[in-house]
Formats: structure tokens, sequence, C-alpha cells
């Protein structure tokens, strides 16, 4: 009788570590240097990371209520990820490490898995409903969408695009066209010039409803950059000796500028401040708009 | 019946994104099932029906009434028909999202377009058209919103209130001062903003 409990407590414990025990993911599959990934990755971490191989590696850990690891494709596109049945929950987490031929073209969604992607030159299009995106390198092309996760992107991307509802969005680096959108999320863009090996922004956009919108780095040459809030504050800072013309307007809140002698006027009606001044000919065309944030416009 | 695993597979399958050993082994399901056969012929029909919409649609006044319609059918409990509505009602979200920013596109451009109007004019029937359109979307979130984690509409009803918050004073200071260009401007920027929740909201809720 002892003999068999302590069998059964054996056989109910392996049981119980088999359940447990995470399963673990280690696979390879040949992929063209310029193919394509899809990854779908509900919960936990995926980290994209490109190398100088022309195959597609996926090594990782699933918890229990994790889902199934699941892969499909040939060698230009190749489908991987997490599969949780539509009825259930998400019980656990996967955090997978997805090695690229560098110049893939990589797209992932997530629920509320982190996102992050680090030297990959193709085009990145990232959403996450939760989760925060971090992206490093020189990517073609990025598009990063979350709903509260943080998004960062540095480096020298061609173009970026990132949206978020109260994330949080880091843009640095030498990238020449960006555009940032939030609802309640800040919104910081450090431009590198040429120093840096940049050619400072040649393109922006940076719009955002009560977030705070910071920008601090050099404007390129005949670049157009637009910044536009509702009630958050706008904060331009550049380099004292920046050509470009400026163009400022608040309805409720006001205007400083300490970047030339210029000081903003009472608009026509009386309700709220403008400000256009120029700081020279040919240079780059900066607009701000702001319903009743405040906006500072001064030297780096 | 189609069988309720192969929905993904089934989607996949007529969309053509399948790749060929995952096509072929849904293509041996199909020969012994009829449930996803039937099913197959109406997702092509969907699709088929899909295609031939217009690109742009001027926005119909009981646009709300056919998806609340079919939502309501949903709703009445026929499980068997979920996945087809969800496809339905994901293509009618995104048509109205698509018709909120044509509309704001069409009723706010510059002074320097054929469409424009003249100052005042008519900003009654934007908004109104603005607010219809938004709330048809969200009505229809409304419906999905169960899908959501709480967390998740927690921050969704917040941002709601930041965003209605703000359109608000711009219609306000729009009411006050209809002609500024600049206001006209800010509001469109608001609106927009919400329907990128919106669509945020439904995207979550239905992926």
């Amino acid at each position: 009788m002892t003999k068999g409990a302590c069998c059964l407590a054996l056989v109910l414990l392996w049981v119980a570590r088999a359940a447990m025990a995470q399963a673990r993911i280690d696979e390879r599959w040949p992929l063209d240097a310029a193919g394509s990934v899809r990854i779908v990755h509900p919960a936990g971490r995926v980290r994209v990371v490109g190398w100088d191989v022309d195959s597609l590696a996926v090594v990782g850990t699933l918890a229990p209520g994790a889902g199934r690891f699941y892969s499909a494709g040939d060698g230009h596109v190749r489908k991987l990820g997490v599969d949780i049945p539509a009825d259930e929950r998400i019980a656990g987490r996967a955090d997978l490490v997805v090695r690229v031929p560098r110049r893939t073209n990589v797209w992932v969604k997530s629920a509320t898995a982190d996102i992050e992607v680090e030297g990959v030159d193709g085009t990145l299009d990232l959403t996450s409903v939760r989760g925060a995106i971090h992206v490093v390198g020189t990517p073609q092309d990025v598009t990063a969408e979350t709903m509260d996760g943080a998004v960062e992107i540095a480096g020298g991307t061609g173009r970026a695009r990132v949206k978020t509802v109260s994330g949080a969005i880091l843009l640095r680096g030498a990238s020449a066209d960006i555009g940032a959108s939030t609802l309640s999320g800040a919104i910081v863009v450090r431009a590198a010039g040429w120093q840096r090996g940049g050619t400072g922004v040649q393109r922006g956009k940076f719009e955002s409803v009560t977030g705070d919108v910071r920008f601090d780095g050099e404007l390129g040459r005949g670049g157009v950059v637009e910044f536009e809030t509702q009630s958050g504050n706008i904060a331009v800072r550049v380099p004292a000796r920046t050509v470009a013309d400026f163009d400022a307007l608040t309805i409720g809140g006001t205007i400083t500028n300490t970047l030339g002698a210029a000081q903003p006027t009472p608009r026509a009606n009386g309700a709220g401040q403008a400000l256009r001044f120029s700081t020279g000919a040919g240079g780059a065309q900066v607009t701000v708009r702001s319903f009743k944030g405040g906006i500072l416009l001064e030297p780096k | 019946m189609m069988c309720p695993e192969m929905e993904v597979r089934l989607n996949e399958y007529v969309d053509g994104t399948l790749a060929a050993r995952e096509r072929a082994a849904v293509e041996a399901h199909l020969a012994e099932c009829a449930g996803c056969r039937a099913a197959i012929v109406e997702l092509r029909a969907l699709v088929t029906a899909a295609a031939t919409l217009p690109k742009s649609i001027p926005p119909k006044r009981d646009l709300w009434g056919d998806i609340a319609r079919r939502l309501g059918k949903r709703e009445r409990g026929n499980g068997k028909r979920v996945w087809r509505e969800r496809a339905f009602w994901r293509r009618a979200l995104a048509a109205a999202a698509v018709l909120v920013i044509a509309l704001g596109i069409y009723r706010l451009l510059p002074p320097i377009t054929a469409h424009y109007r003249p100052a005042g004019q008519g900003w009654v029937a934007v908004q109104a058209d603005f607010d219809r359109a938004s709330g048809e979307l969200g009505r229809a979130l409304a419906l999905e919103r169960h899908r959501l984690r709480p967390e998740t509409v927690a921050l969704l009803e917040r941002n709601l209130e930041i965003i209605d918050a703000a359109i608000a004073e711009s219609r306000a200071a729009l009411a006050r001062d209809p002609a500024n260009a600049e206001l006209r401007g800010l509001f469109a920027a608001a609106y927009r903003h919400k329907v990128e929740l919106l669509r945020w909201a439904a995207h979550a809720a239905t992926s």
C-alpha cells in the first residue's frame, strides 16, 4: 500500500513538473537575403536581430499557457509565432529571439509582448496593443504603432512613422523623414546633424492632443517640419546658427522665443499669439501650432 | 458547419496567403469536409462582394442601421455565423473610418481648393457628419468591447475622455470664430486622433 502511494505521488509529481515545464524552441530555415518574415507574438517578448547569414533562426521558450509555436513558409516568406486558440486567454509568456538576414522585411504583431528589433536594414512594420517597441539600427523604413507601450527608434532610419495612444515616443538619431503622432503620450525627438552622420530632419510631423512635444536637434536645409498639439506644450531647440523660417501660433497659450529678437504679437481677433520670423533664406520651414499649449523656441 | 479550428486557415486560404504546404493541407481537409467547403464558398462571395465596392462612398444616412442589424443577428446567439459577421464588422468599421477621414479631408480643405465652402457656411453639417460617423464607430466598438482586456478598456475610456474634451474645446472655439482656418485644422486633427483611437480599439478587439 505504501509502495503504491509512493508510486502515485511520483507520477503526480512528474505530471505536475511536465505541466510546469517551459517548451523550448530552437529551429532554423533558409531565408533569402531580402526575404520577409511575419511574426505573431501575443505575450512576452520578441527580439528580432539581423545577421549576415542567409537563414532564419528562432530560439526561445514558451511558458505553460503561452500557446503553441508554429511556422510556415518558404525561402522568400516565412510566418511564425505563437498561436493561442480564439476562446482562450493568454496565460503565459513566450520569449523568442528571431535572427534574420539583415535586409529582411519584418512584420510583427503583438498583444502585450514587447517588440525589439536590432540591426535589421529592411522595412519594419511593428504593431503592439500594449507592449513597448524598441528599434535600433538603420532600417530602410519603420512603421510602429502601439496603444500605451513606449516606442523608441534609435539609429538612422530612412523613414519612420510612429503612432501611440498614450505611450511615450522617443526618436533619436540621424533620420531624415520622421513622423510621430500620439494622443496623450509625450514625443521627444533628438535629431542628429551632419556631425553625427545625419542631415538633420528633412521632413517631420509631430502631433499630439495632450502630450508634450520636444524637438532637440538639427533641421535639414530646405526641410519642412510641423508641430501640432491641442493642449500639450511644444519646445523646439535647434542650434543658434539654424537657417529657417519659423511660423508659430497658439490660440490659448503663449509663445516664448529666444532664438532671435522677434517677439510674438497678439492675433488680430485678440485670441492667442502669433510669431513669424526668418533667420535666413533657403533654410527649413518650421510650422508650430497649438490650441492652448505653450510654445518655446530656443537655441540649444 | 465549418470546423472552428479551421477559421483562421480558411480565411488565409481565401486571401491566398498560405504557404504551399499549408495550402495543400487545407485542400486535403476541404476534400473531406462539406462544412468547410460551404464556408469557403461564403468567404469567397464575401471577398468578391467587397472587391466590387467603390473606392470612395458618399456617406449613406442608413449606414448604422445596416451595421446594427447584422451585429444584432450575432447578439441573438447565432454562433455559427460569428466568424462571418466579424469579418463584416471589420470591413464596416474600416469603411466607416475611411468615411470619417474622407469627410474630414473634403470638408476641411483650405480655401485654395475647389471644394472650399465659404467661411462659416455648412459648419453645422460638417460637425454633424463627424459626430454621426464617429458615433457609428463608437457604437460598433461598444458591441465588441467585451473582447478587450479590462485595462485596455480603462485606457480607451480615459483617452476617449481626453479627445472628446479636446474636440469640445475646438468646437466651442470654432463656434466663436468659424472662419478661422487654424482652428479648423486643429479641429480636424482632434477628430483624426479620435478616429485613430477607435480604429486601434477595434483592431485590438477583433484580432
